[in-house]
């Protein structure tokens, strides 16, 4: 439980393996939330939030739970009961104190629930990290540390694109291709800048 | 028997903390927002300098709207049984929204 793996997942999942522009996870609240960057940070947030606390989870449950009882074949429904939950409490939490943000998040914030990238975080955990053999403990630090990079690694990439995406409603974009063309575009462009961070760690 | 259990326990308690949890949260939602929105003519214009008619519904019971003739297309139609619905029904503490025509 040292600084330095924390710091190596937070990078590794932040940039390396950006969970949207390398991993092609969350590509729907990515193109659906990315028009105002306010929205797409307060959408950011409720992602994080959701995601580091589901992969708590999802990894406790999973070590202490299924694997005990061998019905490791039932992961993907208990963790998506998981999820659904969490996204039911921050819908909650949203409405109570933001209205503004739950209007502007309108249906990609129940959507949270089947957003791959919460789910494919919580299955990538178990797969990249847990073992019979991992201290349970250690094996939550970098579940969770990897979380937070995810989330983080989502904010960043949604906030880049909203901001891009807010400076090209003025600019002088072909007819042809303004609206979603061009926003496709930037996003194979972001995608490729990202692969030039592949083999930093 | 293992995998049905364990769903049924955790489907239990994640619903038993959302119903808590629901109960915390809740949002009071004044159904009165809801009638005078009914009662409005409905063109959703923004003439009042509100974002729709639910906008200036939300106006009126926030005691916000002073005249309810910022509603452009409204005519004594409309606002007569917005008003006598207000008279009808006062806020939480007794007193009546403080609007005219």
């Amino acid at each position: 439980m040292s600084f330095t793996v924390f710091a190596t997942a937070i990078i590794s999942a932040m940039l390396i393996n950006n969970v949207i522009l390398m991993q092609f996870l969350g590509i729907c609240p990515f193109l659906g939330v990315s028009k105002k960057s306010s929205s797409a940070l307060g959408m950011s947030a409720a992602v994080l939030f959701v995601m580091v606390i589901a992969s708590a989870v999802t990894y406790t449950l999973y070590d202490l739970v299924l694997y005990q009882f061998n019905i490791e074949y039932i992961s993907t429904i208990a963790f998506i009961l998981v999820i659904a939950s969490l996204v039911q409490f921050v819908e909650m939490v949203i409405k109570r104190y933001s209205t503004s943000l739950y209007k502007s998040l309108g249906i990609y914030l129940p959507l949270i629930t089947t957003n791959c990238a919460i789910l494919g975080v919580s299955e990538g955990n178990i797969a990249n990290i847990w073992g019979a053999t991992v201290p349970f403990g250690e094996g939550l630090f970098i579940a969770v540390s990897t979380a937070i990079g995810t989330g983080l690694g989502f904010g960043l990439v949604i906030f880049a694109f909203s901001s891009i995406r807010e400076r090209l409603e003025a600019a002088n974009v072909p007819k042809a291709w303004r609206g979603v063309p061009i926003s496709l575009i930037v996003a194979g462009i972001m995608s490729m800048a990202f692969f030039g961070l592949v083999g930093v760690i | 028997m293992a995998a049905t259990l364990t769903l049924a326990i955790m489907g239990l308690v994640l619903g038993l903390g959302l119903a808590f949890a629901a109960d915390i949260f809740k949002v009071e939602v004044d159904n009165r927002i809801e009638d005078i929105t009914e009662l409005l003519p409905g063109y959703n214009c923004g003439a009042c300098g509100y974002p729709g008619c639910s906008g200036f519904a939300e106006g009126i019971v926030a005691g916000e709207v002073d005249n309810l003739s910022d509603c452009k297309p409204g005519k004594d139609e409309h606002y007569d049984p917005i008003l006598a619905y207000i008279k009808d029904h006062p806020n939480a503490d007794g007193s009546h929204i403080d609007v005219k025509k």
